[in-house]
């Protein structure tokens, strides 16, 4: 095994999925750490160019959650 | 409590346990404790029946390990006094305790739950983390039953007469969550008597919960329940046919009903208000907020049960009714706050400050806040770095502004906790240095980092250099943002003059505002016209006429009756509305609208109707009531039909107000004469919350319900003289005919087929016809578009009380708007580059605010290039995502912003 860790790009719409982000530390949640949020102010200013922009500087993964 | 920063440390140190009443104690909690994660404000709190040190006087663990000094142990519950001109009293309802007189074996089996520790079960934050189990041994359930009706719609001792309203729709939907939550398939069964999922939309909820997710519906009774020798619980019951069943499931679900508090009795009593026989708050139909005593009002499950939209709708009309009261004293007790000149960095290099916060122990306890700070200072364009203890402190915000100051900066970077709920304290600490509020970035390096990886403190390090870096880059391409102020023109306008529009603009006037009111007809007072008595029997002619002469005689409001809408212009704060009447034609400038605009009944092409005039609508048959017809007299059989184009594919809603309206004029037939046979034919009976009184009233007074097939339908038979009733009872599973001498039809509410009003004023119908709500729960009068609001029947099928209520409500939202005189719109909104538009209109369609248009061909500059309204526009971005041609700009979260934070992770 090597210990290569994936690195995701997460964007979060800032009225839902930012917020449950804040929720799952309140409720002190572990998860991995391997996620980079971008906080963007709804999932529909997602673009397509952000995904792929991610993917060609490096990006194992990218989410997008709203 | 102001130190108080809902670390938490605090109650991991404490030693007591206490069972959670939030778990419904199905988990516990420490004696130091937040009731609930989303608490407001998050702070916590100490339980003094139970704390150690408040009881036995020694522990004071939290106070040593409070790394702020928040613990204050002789902080005690204080009486405190104020001076009020109204009262509003919301003090809410409980559910019923089926342990007191437990007839389910409650207390018997661990896998009998309620509906409220059920959603405990299902919920993420709740004893099992989410994941549906048994209480009992912890395995996931393969059937879950829930049983209606528990504690409602029971004169038994203990149990409550009324519907509790919310149970059907609640359960409907926790089944639905429990199949979904289920991993290898759930076989879900509601119990039910009557389902009755009469509020907006709810009735496509129970369809798509039966067709979608596979749920029974189980129309029975229950007798009792027995626990099985592998642990499950068989439930005995007479089906819909009269006949004994049985059948097990691993978990039984009971919906209890709401029912007020021991608590509330005593507030009645001190307010000196009058309650019901159920001791809820009792009140009128065309005043449903007012108690018995003026200036006391009410709203919520304390008035009687119901959800959580009438309860919001009724808050905001609580507010507007006290509000009347008050508008005199309206922005008396405000301050105005003072700000610097905003200074110029236009065209200076960046120069960069990043704050990093230790949050105590909460991000310093995991994250290496030394080595992050010494890090940063390396990043490009920062000129200052520093932590801080607590960074939102005032004594740091201080110094937050006072390093600004010194070190000349123009970007401001703060590593910390969540912009949610700290992003407008620091903003404001900028303004106060003269700096833009945007020219900010803030990185949640506690809940998003140290919080969620405690156990790895080098990789969450290093997670929170990357988050700054990616800020820092943000911040360099961030400039000032304008917020601009508009005027709000302080009129409004009313379009519908019914009871809703009415009550509307009498509400808007007495709040100190000049409304008008447009009537499509001749005459004042919509369907109320028609309607003989409310369900509580108040005379709604005289009630429709007192509102019309309120009105009439209020010079603050203008009437054009005959009048229709032929254009309209403008947005929030700016309406221009022409209106036409016979003889006139006039522009009205309005900053508020409200639409009352109504439906109406539905007039069937089945059941011999128009045909035949014994056979009449439920509306008909209240204009031969109030007219006193001499052809009542006549009759010694009448039948009703419910769900007359209603709940139909063609029209899947229910209409909300039918039953009881069949109900109640069954009643007034019976009182004029007691021998008149009636039947009334019902797929469901929905006379809702305190209305089941009356149902029940109407079978003791000998009307005869009757559940029909509705597969197989009725028939009218006509040989030319009479007329005959054809229809399968599903208990008798028998053909009946009945010969009445009048058939009522209780037939849909309908909105108008073409609504000019949804383009004019660019506000959404939904499905069915009727004007979409901004949010169904918690802005149940607001439409998406900004300064529109809605009331009455064009929103959706309902009784005149929860009209009223909706136009107080309505009237209320309105002028929390028009009572600012100006609105501030944000800086992070949608901007277009006209150069580049290629005027494909994709923004135009695609905005669920209607903020983009096209700029007008005979415009000077840009005609027929897209253009944004900042005052509408909500910062979503969606058109920008859209926008083919790359012309717009979302302020504040440019492109080039977002690219920039996406190359710094790598």
């Amino acid at each position: 095994m090597s210990d290569w860790e994936p690195k995701i790009v997460a964007f979060l719409c800032n009225s839902c999925s930012y917020g449950a982000a804040d929720l799952a530390g309140v409720g002190r949640m572990q998860y991995p750490a391997n996620i980079r949020i971008i906080r963007i102010p709804c999932s529909g200013r997602m673009s397509p160019k952000f995904v792929l922009s991610a993917l060609m500087q490096g990006a194992d993964g990218v989410w997008v959650s709203g | 409590m102001d130190k108080c920063i809902a670390c938490g440390a605090c109650s991991q140190k404490c030693p007591k346990k206490v069972v959670n009443e939030y778990d419904a104690g199905m988990s516990k909690r420490k004696a130091i404790y937040v009731e609930y994660a989303q608490a407001v404000p998050l702070k916590y709190a100490i339980d003094d029946t139970q704390c150690f040190y408040l009881t036995k006087g020694k522990c004071g663990k939290c106070a040593e390990t409070c790394p702020t000094g928040a613990i204050n142990y002789e902080d005690r519950a204080k009486d405190l006094e104020f001076q009020v001109g109204a009262v509003i009293c919301a003090s809410g309802c409980k559910t019923y305790d089926p342990a007191t007189h437990d007839v389910y074996g409650y207390n018997r089996s661990r896998n009998i739950v309620t509906s409220l520790e059920f959603e405990r079960i299902l919920s993420s934050s709740g004893p099992y983390g989410g994941h549906m189990v048994r209480p009992s041994g912890k395995n996931e359930p393969k059937k879950i039953a829930w049983l209606q009706c528990v504690g409602s719609r029971d004169v038994h001792i203990g149990a409550k007469g009324y519907c509790s309203s919310v149970c059907c729709t609640y359960a409907v939907k926790e089944a639905m969550l429990a199949v979904d939550h289920a991993k290898d398939g759930l076989d879900a069964a509601i119990f039910y008597m009557d389902i009755r999922t009469h509020g907006k939309d709810f009735e496509r909820y129970y369809n798509q919960a039966r067709d979608e997710f596979g749920v029974r519906f189980v129309k029975s009774k229950i007798t009792n329940i027995v626990p099985t020798e592998d642990g499950n619980q068989l439930i005995r019951y007479i089906d819909e046919y009269g006949k004994l069943a049985e059948e097990a499931f691993d978990i039984v679900v009971l919906s209890v009903g709401l029912e007020v508090g021991e608590s509330t009795l005593q507030l009645a009593h001190t307010l000196d208000i009058k309650l019901d026989k159920y001791n809820f708050v009792s009140t009128t139909s065309f005043d449903p907020q007012a108690t018995s005593t003026p200036g006391v009002f009410v709203c919520g499950a304390v008035e009687a049960p119901k959800d959580i939209p009438s309860s919001v709708i009724e808050a905001s009309a609580s507010a507007g009714s006290a509000g009347s009261f008050l508008s005199e004293s309206r922005w008396s007790l405000t301050r105005q706050k003072k700000l610097p000149a905003e200074l110029n960095i236009r065209g200076e290099r960046p120069r960069i400050g990043v704050f990093v916060c230790c949050c105590g122990t909460n991000i310093a306890g995991v994250v290496d806040v030394p080595s992050v700070v010494e890090y940063v200072k390396n990043l490009p364009y920062v000129t200052f770095s520093t932590q801080g203890l607590f960074s939102c402190s005032q004594d740091a915000l201080n110094n937050l502004a006072d390093i600004i100051k010194a070190e000349k900066l123009n970007r401001v970077v703060v590593a910390a906790c969540t912009p949610k709920t700290h992003e407008t304290l620091f903003q404001e600490t900028l303004a106060t240095t003269g700096l833009n509020k945007y020219v900010f970035e803030m990185v949640n390096i506690r809940n998003h980092c140290s919080w969620v990886h405690k156990n790895s403190p080098d990789i969450a390090t290093e997670k929170a250099r990357d988050l700054i870096r990616m800020a820092v880059n943000k911040v360099a391409l961030m400039g000032p943002l304008n917020e601009v102020e508009l005027e709000i023109n302080q009129s409004a306008l009313v379009i519908g003059g019914g009871i809703a529009g009415m009550q509307a603009a009498k509400t808007l006037s007495r709040q100190g505002y000049h409304t008008s009111l447009i009537e499509r007809e001749k005459q004042l007072g919509g369907k109320g016209l028609d309607i003989h008595e409310t369900w509580q029997g108040e005379n709604v002619a005289e009630n429709v006429s007192r509102l019309i002469a309120d009105i009439r005689n209020d010079a603050n409001i203008d009437i054009y009756t005959g009048g229709h809408i032929s254009h309209v212009d403008g947005f929030v704060g700016n309406f221009t509305t022409t209106v036409q009447t016979t003889d006139s034609t006039v522009d009205l400038e309005h900053g508020v609208t409200i639409i009352a605009s109504g439906a109406s009944e539905f007039k069937p092409e089945q059941y011999l109707y128009d045909e035949d005039d014994r056979v009449i609508t439920g509306l008909e048959l209240d204009r031969k009531l109030t007219a006193d017809d001499p052809v009542l007299e006549q009759i010694k059989t009448a039948v009703f039909i419910q769900c007359v184009g209603s709940r139909i594919p063609a029209r899947p809603y229910c209409s909300k107000v039918c039953c009881t309206h069949s109900i109640k004029n069954g009643l007034t037939l019976k009182k004029r004469n007691p021998e008149m046979n009636i039947y009334i034919l019902y797929r469901d009976m929905r006379p809702y919350g305190l209305r089941e009184d009356l149902y029940r009233e109407a079978r003791e007074k000998g009307i005869i319900f009757l559940r029909y097939n509705f597969e197989k339908g009725i028939d009218i038979d006509y040989d030319g003289d009479n007329l005959q009733v054809q229809f399968t009872d599903t208990i008798m599973r028998r053909n009946l005919a009945i010969n009445p001498d009048m058939l009522v039809l209780a037939t849909a509410i309908i909105p108008p087929e073409k609504n000019p009003l949804a383009q004019q004023y660019k506000v959404t119908l939904n499905n069915d016809g009727f004007f979409m709500e901004a949010h169904a729960k918690l802005r149940p009068v607001d439409c998406s578009t900004d300064g529109v609001f809605l009331c009455g029947l064009s929103h959706g099928p309902k009784p005149i009380d929860e009209s009223v209520s909706q136009a107080i409500a309505a009237a209320t939202r309105a002028v929390t708007l028009l009572a600012r005189k100006t609105i501030a719109i944000s800086g992070t909104v949608a901007e277009v580059s006209p150069q580049e538009c290629s005027e494909c209109g994709g923004c135009v369609s695609i905005c669920p605010y209607s903020a983009p248009s096209f700029i007008e061909a005979s415009a000077r500059f840009f005609p027929g290039k897209a253009q944004i309204n900042p005052a509408l526009c909500k910062g979503c971005g969606i058109c920008v995502a859209s926008c083919r041609s790359g012309a717009i700009h979302l302020l504040g979260f440019d492109n080039d912003q977002i690219m920039s934070q996406i190359a710094a992770i790598y």
